[in-house]
């Protein structure tokens, strides 16, 4: 019985294979002016919560954030999470062009979001619309709403890609060695 | 010509009974109704039905044309009445082009909330996207009213537009009694991004981008069926292997979210590892597409006139890796099933019953699981599905578990497709080029639907272009648009703490729907 629960262990067998990070884009990430943000100095070292924010995405950002939770994934293993509240968040990663209906929603929710805290705009469309620039119904990028720090390419970023692009800018932001 | 696409202009004294006629209780499908400001060809504002029967491969459309015109008054006999299924859509005439629906029984504002100004129609093709955004008031809060419902001990509980979880936003506001749910009013198009104007300002070409990011995880049935649209518009004709690709990535695009689904529904009776195990095997479904295609949600492979990538090059080895999704499958459904715990959760939750889905115009999951045998696959057969042996699925009793289980069974349906077309290709059955080879040109002053059975259900475009061959109008219609409605059917008598499960068992998409 002991060897059934503790099989994996004693195997040193992984139940699932978990994908290895790929390089991070560089400091491109971070948006002019927000490299010597002091504020962040050390604030963020381990345990970082996250509060994702659809601001009308088409759903495959979000798909792919939720798949960091999968086994596959795991980003918990990180110490990263993601949390149901702004209120308990670090990080508002914003996905989807901003659109004009969510803008309201979105200040709220930064608002709602204690000091200091990280707004990354995560996708093509949350960097400056992407292929919604110039419909009315968009306010043209995250940026236009709230104050963005950095922003992960993609359309949608790979699951693997927005853990390393995440664990960058947090890198960068609080200064760490 | 397209064969099986009938277009008929009826007179306005008619246009209610003739609707009512093709719709005949719900046997005749509403597949699309939407307006369209022709001014410029003289024909005025126009609004146009679409009506098929499961049984036949015919498309009846009916246009009411010339509203508005010479002064008149922008309206049109609403057929709400007769064909239930035209309520939202009567609704988004009305906000997007200001044409009233007269005699609709309950109007108000469906797609455009409080930060538009009221006497802007965003569709109307006098007026530039920059003029609707300079007459845009963001900080306006939404205030229009929720119905309420009065009685002793009946409270509401608001939630949204930003959810507890990983989801897009929408407002739902429950009015409960204890923990029972009495009453859902659900305020969506939160999402709304006006992709109907920006494919006219994009162009066709661009469109195909566009379609694609719709709605992200029905990214290739979206984009399917608008390349359709557009080479029936131009008598394109599809070389048979780009046709075998589409089918077989359709059916990628339903294994990875039905598997996805029933995954999910994990979640919403806090079956953890039920909810793992389905994750993982969607997350080996998505490589096994970016291995095929080099996007996960299977973009930038459909383009006019074929597709842009071989994804039948490797059949023998796709082959393989089905084989091994196929048998972690099955272990990981009967899984599922025998667990009582999870079973007695879905069974009698959310119980959707057939004469709401076939009045309000359900469709896909919801509607074949409430007992309305309808799939577009054979009931309109397109791409390579006319040449294909399949059975589609049913399920009578409408609640959580049976959409569970008919998710299971189309799962099955899927892997018997894609194996079929995948031995054709390693039999070197399906040969040729993926595309014509030519640079797709629009035809002018044309029009057609196009159509694809997606993971949700029905997805169908349609495309009229003008005299430079420029787009006049393309209008999209997600399967979810057609059952957003139903959810305050299905959730009603059932407690709060299910609504997540029963939401999750629909699976529907906001920004499809919100557009």
């Amino acid at each position: 019985m002991i060897e059934r629960i503790f099989y994996n262990i004693i195997r040193k067998k992984q139940a699932l294979p978990r994908k290895k990070l790929p390089a991070a884009a560089p400091d491109a990430l971070l948006l002019p002016g927000k490299k010597e943000k002091e504020v962040f100095g050390g604030a963020f070292t381990r345990s970082i919560r996250i509060r994702q924010v659809d601001a009308g995405s088409c759903n495959a950002c979000e798909w792919e954030c939720t798949a960091l939770t999968n086994p596959v994934y795991d980003i918990q293993r990180f110490g990263i999470d993601f949390v149901a509240s702004p209120r308990h968040a670090d990080i508002l990663l914003v996905t989807g062009p901003a659109s004009a209906a969510m803008a309201n929603a979105l200040k709220k929710t930064w608002l709602a979001t204690p000091d200091p805290k990280i707004v990354i705009a995560c996708g093509d469309c949350a960097r400056d619309g992407g292929i919604y620039k110039g419909s009315y119904a968009v306010t043209g990028g995250v940026d236009k709403v709230v104050p963005v720090d950095a922003f992960i390419p993609g359309c949608p970023p790979k699951p693997a890609d927005i853990t390393a692009n995440i664990m960058q800018i947090v890198k960068l932001l609080s200064k760490i060695k | 010509m397209i064969e099986n696409e009938i277009y008929r202009d009826v007179a306005k004294e008619d246009f209610r009974a003739e609707c009512a006629r093709l719709f005949s209780g719900g046997n005749g499908r509403l597949r699309l109704m939407f307006a369209a400001d022709l001014r410029e060809t003289g024909e005025g504002f126009c609004v146009y039905t679409v009506f098929s029967h499961a049984q036949e491969d015919r498309f009846e459309i009916l246009r009411l044309k010339g509203i508005g015109g010479e002064g008149g008054k922008p309206e049109f006999p609403s057929i709400t009445p007769e064909v239930p299924a035209a309520h939202w859509y009567e609704r988004q005439i009305a906000d997007m082009f200001g044409l009233v629906p007269s005699g609709h029984p309950d109007l108000h504002p469906l797609v455009l909330h409080g930060l538009y100004p009221p006497d802007v129609y965003p569709l109307r093709r006098d007026i530039s996207s920059e003029a609707i955004s300079r007459h845009l008031a963001l900080e306006n809060e939404d205030l229009s009213p929720f119905m309420e419902v009065k009685g002793e001990g009946i409270y509401e509980i608001p939630v949204g537009p930003v959810h507890a979880g990983i989801i897009e936003p929408g407002h739902f506001r429950f009015s409960a009694v204890g923990e029972t749910i009495y009453y859902l009013d659900a305020r969506l198009f939160y999402t709304h991004k006006g992709a109907e104007k920006h494919f006219e300002r994009i162009g066709f070409k661009e469109g195909v981008k566009l379609s694609e990011r719709i709605s992200g995880v029905s990214s290739f049935a979206h984009s399917a069926a608008y390349c359709m649209a557009l080479e029936r518009m131009s008598g394109t004709a599809l070389p048979a292997r780009a046709s075998a690709i589409r089918t077989l990535l359709l059916e990628m695009e339903r294994l990875y979210n039905h598997i996805g689904d029933i995954g999910n529904m994990c979640a919403g009776t806090g079956f953890a590892v039920g909810y793992a195990r389905g994750a993982s095997l969607k997350e080996r479904i998505m490589a096994l597409n970016h291995q095929l295609t080099g996007s996960r949600y299977l973009r930038g492979v459909n383009t006019p006139g074929g597709v842009l990538v071989d994804a039948l090059q490797d059949p023998a080895a796709t082959l393989r890796e089905i084989e091994e999704i196929t048998e972690e499958y099955k272990s990981f459904i009967s899984f599922l099933t025998s667990s009582v715990s999870h079973v007695e959760r879905l069974e009698n939750a959310g119980v959707l019953s057939r004469a709401i889905a076939l009045g309000l115009g359900a469709t896909g999951i919801a509607a074949r699981a409430s007992g309305l045998n309808d799939d577009l696959r054979t009931s309109h057969p397109h791409f390579y599905y006319g040449q294909l042996v399949f059975e589609t699925h049913t399920r009578m009793k409408g609640d959580v578990f049976a959409r569970m289980m008919l998710r299971a069974d189309e799962v099955g349906c899927s892997i018997a497709i894609i194996r079929s077309i995948l031995h054709k290709a390693n039999g070197k059955r399906i040969e040729g080029n993926i595309s014509d080879g030519g640079e797709w040109e629009a035809a002018a002053n044309s029009q057609a639907l196009g159509y694809v059975e997606g993971p949700r259900g029905s997805v169908f475009y349609f495309v009229k272009s003008g005299a430079n061959g420029a787009p006049l109008r393309v209008k999209p219609r997600a399967a979810s648009f057609c059952n957003w409605p139903l959810m305050p059917f299905a959730v009603h008598g059932n407690i709060v703490p299910d609504f997540p499960l029963i939401n999750k068992s629909f699976n529907l998409s906001y920004s499809g729907s919100d557009a």
